[in-house]
């Protein structure tokens, strides 16, 4: 009963279009104010402690990053150097948007606004030598989902923050820990590489059934000036993952580390921007942080009042008990 | 006028907050492993910045919620305006002026529990554990940001009772990746 009352609040608050946080917050604070006696207080003291935590700050710092990546020139490179690698098998565009969204999008890390990648496969399709629209457009969208997986992912860092604190019980009673962000980071690589070439061949198979026409082989000269191009982002990848497998870096040290490294990238090795460009992004990627951590600062507040209203619980028993 | 001004303070807050904050990461990690380089050492040793993740933190959280505020101007914040956008004007209009009116309120209502918070708190003495700073200091984000945020909601209504308009931010546009000017792949060059 107390679920379908906040959810339905939820959804109905959404719906109206405002914004999701806002909708999460003013939930809480609905149920809170009318139905329970809860001091309200107690919510006020949740959004300030609710990101006071060193680890959610790797989100401000890979989106930084991330941001100096695009607007660097680091991401076209990129995409370049995926293009010349298999850009003339069959469905080779769309292997390289898959390539290039399991690296580039590792890289940035950024989950938000995936409709940014239906351009990545554009300057191939002008060429004449693309593939359908349609199968552009579903290879990209599927593939996008890919940077959730390779790291640094803010969704990772978002889930073990989530749980970190929290005591979970598997079905036999036992104890289960939370993952800390350094071993999602490890246990996503595999998965990610599995999924994405399982996309590639997906994306080979219909390309060479339809028979969609290919692009001319890339000269292994032209693969390897398009590989030396892109190797200051492909770094990254090292740097991040090096850096807090050996232990070198905690992942926020790490996301700080790699906008500095990003910075330097595009302005002084690229440059592809210029220093007056700085300010514009760094105002882009603290808008988007921001806005991102005022969702998880009300996901926080939403969070409580499923614990204090023992949500959780009630739905195992519902479903253990419609089973 | 004083709009304008309160629009670029809001804007450079956020932007120095957030290279501030990479910048003292950067310098914490260097210095970390600078500590151990020996000609490095008689020089790092005299500097003391455990207290980088702190301020870390606060300024972010600072940058959120002013940041926060500033999306609201701009737009950013993520909402499903699907089924909204479905509904005959008129209608829609009262959705979208009660879901601003809804988001002012909250901001109104969680910025005053807020303030309490932190008049509350001025009365205590209470410091923050590394840095030593009054927390009442801290803690006037969440009061500050929280009116900036809500007066940015009013401004939005006012805005768009008066003209229909909504600020937007384009998800599709990526800035960076303009790949009609850029050279043709490797691959595609005939």
């Amino acid at each position: 009963m107390t679920a379908t009352i906040i959810f339905g609040l939820l959804i109905v608050l959404m719906l109206t279009g405002m914004p999701v946080s806002i909708a999460l917050g003013l939930t809480v604070l609905t149920y809170l104010f009318a139905l329970t006696d809860v001091p309200i207080e107690a919510v006020a003291l949740k959004l300030f402690t609710g990101i006071e935590n060193f680890e959610i700050m790797a989100i401000p710092f890979f989106i930084l990053a991330g941001n100096f990546l695009t607007h660097g020139g680091v991401a076209r490179r990129m995409i370049a150097f995926a293009t010349s690698m298999v850009g003339h098998w069959y469905g080779g565009l769309g292997l390289a948007g898959v390539v290039a969204c399991a690296f580039f999008r590792g890289d940035l890390g950024l989950f938000a606004g995936d409709g940014g990648r239906d351009r990545l496969d554009r300057p191939a399709g002008d060429g004449g030598a693309g593939l359908p629209q349609a199968v552009r457009c579903g290879v990209i969208a599927t593939s996008g989902a890919l940077g959730i997986l390779i790291p640094p992912s803010i969704v990772m860092v978002i889930y073990s923050v989530a749980t970190g604190g929290s005591i979970a019980m598997d079905p036999q009673g036992n104890r289960v820990l939370s993952a800390s962000v350094g071993q999602l980071f490890m246990a996503g690589v595999i998965p990610g590489l599995m999924l994405a070439s399982m996309l590639g061949a997906t994306t080979w198979y219909r390309a060479w059934k339809n028979d969609y026409p290919r692009m001319p082989k890339a000269s292994w000269a032209e693969c390897f000036t398009a590989f030396r191009k892109s190797i200051w982002g492909l770094l990254l990848i090292v740097i991040v993952l090096g850096g807090i497998y050996t232990g070198a870096f905690t992942p926020t040290e790490a996301a700080a580390m790699s906008a500095v490294y990003a910075f330097v990238i595009a302005v002084f090795v690229y440059k592809d921007m210029g220093l007056k460009d700085v300010p514009r992004v760094l105002l882009g990627s603290a808008s988007m942080s921001a806005m991102i951590l005022y969702i998880v600062t009300n996901a926080v507040l939403f969070s409580f009042l499923m614990t204090s209203e023992q949500i959780p619980q009630q739905m195992t028993a519902w479903v253990t008990s419609s089973a | 006028m004083l709009l304008r001004i309160l629009d670029r303070l809001e804007e450079i807050i956020i932007a120095s907050l957030m290279a501030a904050a990479t910048l003292l990461i950067f310098v914490a990690v260097v210095h970390r492993y600078g500590t151990g380089v020996p000609w490095l050492y008689p020089y790092f040793i005299q500097l003391h910045i455990s207290w980088a993740q702190e301020l870390c933190i606060y300024m972010f959280v600072w940058m959120a919620k002013f940041g926060a505020a500033y999306g609201v101007r701009t737009g950013i914040h993520v909402g499903v305006d699907v089924l909204v956008n479905q509904l005959k004007p008129v209608l829609r209009n009262k959705v979208v002026l009660f879901a601003l009116f809804c988001g002012a309120l909250f901001t109104f209502v969680v910025g005053t529990m807020g303030l309490k918070f932190v008049i509350e708190l001025y009365a205590t003495d209470q410091v923050s554990a590394d840095l030593e700073a009054p927390r009442w200091i801290v803690f006037s984000a969440v009061p500050a940001g929280s009116y900036l945020m809500c007066f940015r909601f009013l401004q939005v209504a006012w805005t768009f009772w008066k003209t229909g308009a909504l600020p937007h931010h384009d998800e599709s546009h990526v800035e960076g990746i303009e790949l009609d000017t850029a050279p043709p792949p490797q691959g595609a060059a005939r």
